[in-house]
């Protein structure tokens, strides 16, 4: 399995026919019917048994959207048993064994990408895992998505090839293209880029602006890091009061004779 | 009998009951059916409130164990043991809470052995783990006190002083750390509520809670228990939660200001409505009605004055991990019932749980032994006849027992019987169809547009219907197929029984579709196909058959219809227009869809 897997998807070649939604649902043997949405939900076209969709846009824009394997991501940052992990060769894959369905990764995702098995009795955290294990194990050369795509719209490479052919794409044809390559520095960069000809800040819950180029677990791990100091910090602060108050409550004490002091011992 | 805490009491035991039924629904049908919650809104009532405003309340604990025992303010100590015992009481109420939020609660103990030292939520777990133990030590000395245990209690007494520093040290970490869990979503907590330093105002402002609710809940106990209202100590504690409180408000708006943010709070959408609401009463009114010495002296002012912050507060944290999240995903989310009966029911449980240790334990040594006095003078008088129930239901504990629980079990009835069995799916019912040319399927854009006279002509006629209308209404030629495949997403029922029975004849036709002498389960019951036959049409490629009791999702029911004969379609053209993709009907701009804005004119203008 290549170092660094990555995703381009060209916004302009694609023709909205949705193999890659098939592809995807073939490769990891999901359910073929898609779950209803929730009632008061932000109609968003993906759902548990929905890995990867095509938005529609104005004018015949298809936008496929997916997990963006984020190079430092959130979701993985913010679970606490670590069931969603960051394999050491970028895809984030979910463990269902260890999750206790806490839904923070939910929260974390700027893109709002992990969806939940609502109806589920014993449900899991649902999003695309870039076909990892078969990847790994061979049984596949690239995700289901990618090999399906009859236009070539959406390829599969490393992260610096694909770069670099996005970067090509751009200089090749400036008029065609916005130019600027979607995932190559949001959130600290993502293993999923997009070209287009047409803004993608719809993709996340706020623009590429709003979320900036800072990988977002630094913004927790600011406060997280200051903990120990924290801790012991409050224990020193602690026993010194409890220290000084007490010493001068004996001073005062024994200024004003024994036999009041034993009086406040009893007192709790 | 002391009548309020009578009344009192059977509420809380009603809203158990009901909790209790609830909470069997929660665990027998899931999440999906118990709440409202969903892809966009993951977090609701149970986190806001349970979690996040659970451990607040309990702030309590720590903030009277550092005023006593560190600070030896001795005026409040009636104070410390309630407190400490909320304290526990709550944060029991909190591993209970997530146990019901949790999509898989029997691993709720993985935090131990699987560690993710980056995620605030890991050491929110373990804090709140630690300082449950911490508490339960803290407990132990008044549970211990009058018993024969007394070694023990000796031992906790000298244990007390670290463990309560330890319980600090814990409490200055998760109350903080509740704050860090929203740091990482700069995109969904509102700008309002989003501050690089909420751990910090976390932090404040769960000592401000944590006095507030001390006052609360001690003015609330010596209304109950017909107490004298310790107002001396209320005094005090007033004072100093006006000191906190402004602080609280200067921080928040100070740190609004230097952000630049300060001009949305005035904006006058909901969500900056809100936020006004939640600075009023967490900081303006308790701040100046505290700081009044007229507030300070009556009973009823003080009380009213402490519940403002209380609730200001859990808002805060109901906005911050949900409710103002709503500005980033424009969905929508409003608790369903069954969240607020777990809600409620938990902490009326705990309210339970705490009369019953206040009336059985030293919590409060004086008091205890007024009420054992209280309860032999009970026992030693004469049973009385109630002329207006005619039962006798005993004495005492006895006859209130009977009453809570037999209210518990009414509860538990109605809960039972009320409570959701199914998933809150977003109800969409299949297009109608009858009378029209062009029709518009789905529920939202995009949407799939069928020109129906189009497929018409391409069939040949009217002997083709049964192409695509393979089971028609009786005098119907063609049913539309929204009159049977009724919603979008769920199957819809097709067999009426009382009709068949009524048309057949009466209890004397069982025989007629059951197997003589067989029990009317399904299995010896003829196929629908065997008697309407006749109604099937022949012709139809796809279905052949009638005997489904059901009919399937009008989105699978029409995927079905459509696909095979599109691609079968696809095969027999050979080039041109691929039929097989979805693109062909999944698309905007296609022929269909002028097809239908063309109609459409056509209608308004024959109506005209």
């Amino acid at each position: 399995m290549i170092q660094n897997p990555c995703i381009l998807t060209d916004v302009t070649k694609c023709i909205g026919c949705e193999a890659c939604v098939a592809g995807c649902k073939k490769a990891n043997g999901i359910d073929l019917r898609d779950v209803p949405p929730r009632k008061g939900a932000t109609p968003d076209g993906l759902s548990a048994t929905r890995w990867t969709t095509i938005l529609r846009k104005q004018d015949n824009h298809y936008v496929r959207k997916q997990c963006r394997h984020c190079l430092e991501p959130a979701c993985v940052s913010v679970c606490p048993v670590g069931a969603l992990v960051k394999t050491p060769e970028g895809p984030v894959v979910y463990d269902k064994s260890v999750c206790m369905g806490c839904r923070y990764c939910m929260l974390g995702c700027p893109y709002g990408i992990p969806h939940y098995e609502w109806n589920s009795l014993a449900p899991s955290v649902r999003k695309c895992v870039m076909c990892y294990e078969n990847l790994k194990s061979g049984d596949l050369e690239q995700p289901g998505c990618t090999s399906s795509c009859p236009t070539k719209a959406t390829i599969f490479g490393s992260r610096d090839e694909m770069l670099a052919e996005a970067k090509r794409r751009l200089d090749a044809e400036p008029d065609k293209y916005v130019q600027h390559v979607w995932g190559e520095k949001e959130v600290g960069g993502t293993s999923v880029l997009y070209i287009s000809d047409i803004p993608l800040d719809f993709l996340g819950w706020q623009s590429g602006e709003h979320l900036g180029h800072e990988p977002l677990p630094a913004k927790t791990w600011s406060a997280l890091k200051a903990v120990p100091y924290e801790f012991v910090g409050m224990g020193v602060l602690m026993t010194g009061i409890y220290w000084i108050i007490e010493r001068r409550r004996q001073l005062a004490g024994s200024a004003a004779g024994e036999h009041e002091e034993r009086g406040e011992e009893t007192d709790e | 009998m002391n009548k309020r805490l009578v009344i009192f009491k059977s509420i809380l035991w009603s809203l158990a009951g009901l909790a209790a039924a609830v909470a069997v629904m929660r665990f027998a049908f899931g999440l999906g059916a118990a709440t409202n919650l969903s892809d966009s809104t993951p977090w609701g009532l149970w986190i806001g409130f349970d979690v996040m405003g659970g451990v607040a309340l309990a702030a309590g604990g720590f903030v009277m164990a550092a005023l006593v025992h560190i600070f030896h303010r001795d005026k409040y100590h009636p104070a410390a043991r309630p407190a400490i015992l909320t304290a526990f009481l709550g944060y029991g109420a909190v591993a209970v809470g997530l146990l019901f939020d949790l999509g898989l609660p029997w691993n709720i103990w993985h935090p131990m052995i699987f560690w993710n030292i980056h995620s605030p939520l890991f050491e929110v777990a373990w804090c709140v783990m630690l300082y449950l133990t911490v508490l339960a030590l803290e407990v132990a000395p008044f549970i211990l006190e009058r018993t024969p245990f007394q070694k023990l209690y000796r031992f906790f007494r000298k244990l007390a002083l670290p463990v309560m520093i330890l319980g600090i040290m814990l409490s200055t970490l998760h109350q903080s750390s509740l704050g860090s869990l929203l740091l990482i979503m700069p995109f969904r907590v509102h700008p309002l509520w989003y501050t690089h330093f909420l751990p910090e105002f976390f932090f404040a402002s769960a000592i401000c809670l944590g006095l507030c609710m001390v006052m609360f809940e001690s003015c609330i106990t010596s209304w109950l228990y017909r107490r004298k209202p310790e107002m001396e100590m209320l005094s005090g504690l007033a004072k100093i939660a006006a000191w906190a409180l402004g602080f609280c408000l200067l921080f928040r708006v100070g740190d609004l200001a230097v952000q630049g943010k300060l001009s949305m709070a005035f904006e006058g959408s909901w969500v900056s409505n809100l936020f006004l609401f939640e600075v009023m009463i967490t900081g303006l009114l308790p701040v100046v009605l505290f700081s009044l010495s007229a507030v300070r002296r009556s009973f009823g002012a003080l009380w009213f004055a402490a519940s403002l912050p209380v609730l200001g507060f859990v808002l805060h944290r109901i906005n911050a991990s949900g409710l103002s999240q709503v500005w980033a995903t424009d969905a929508f989310y409003f608790p369903a019932w069954t969240e607020f009966s777990i809600s409620l029911g938990i902490v009326s449980g705990c309210a339970l749980v705490f009369f019953f240790i206040q009336e059985h334990f030293p919590v409060d040594p004086h008091e205890l032994d007024a009420m054992e006095e209280e309860r032999r003078r009970a026992d030693r008088r004469t049973p009385e006849f109630s002329p207006f129930s005619q039962i006798w239901l005993g004495e005492g504990w006895r006859k209130d027992a009977k009453v809570y629980s037999m209210l518990f079990i009414l509860a538990l009835a109605v809960g039972l019987s009320l409570a959701p069995r199914e998933s809150a799916v977003a109800s969409m019912p299949a297009e109608e169809g009858r009378g029209r040319d062009v029709l518009r399927l789905g529920v939202a854009e995009p949407f799939v547009y069928f020109d129906h006279t189009r497929h018409q002509k391409l069939n040949v006629g009217r002997e083709s219907c049964g192409v695509c209308h393979h089971l028609n209404r009786v005098g119907d030629l063609g049913t539309p197929c929204a009159e049977c495949h009724r919603s979008m997403y769920e199957p819809s029922p097709l067999f009426d029984h009382d009709h068949h029975v009524e048309k057949l004849g009466g209890n004397d036709s069982c025989d007629r579709c059951h197997e003589p002498g067989s029990r009317a389960h399904l299995a010896a019951t003829k196929t629908c196909s065997s008697c309407h036959e006749k109604d099937m049409m022949a012709d139809n490629p796809v279905v052949r058959k009638f005997d489904s009791l059901e009919a399937g999702p009008y989105k699978e029911a029409l995927h079905k219809m459509c696909i095979p004969c599109h691609v079968k379609m696809d095969e027999l053209k050979g080039e041109g227009e691929n039929l097989q993709l979805c693109g062909t009907c999944h698309d905007r701009g296609t022929k269909s869809e002028a097809a239908f804005f063309e109609w459409l004119e056509r209608r308004k203008r024959n109506e005209q």
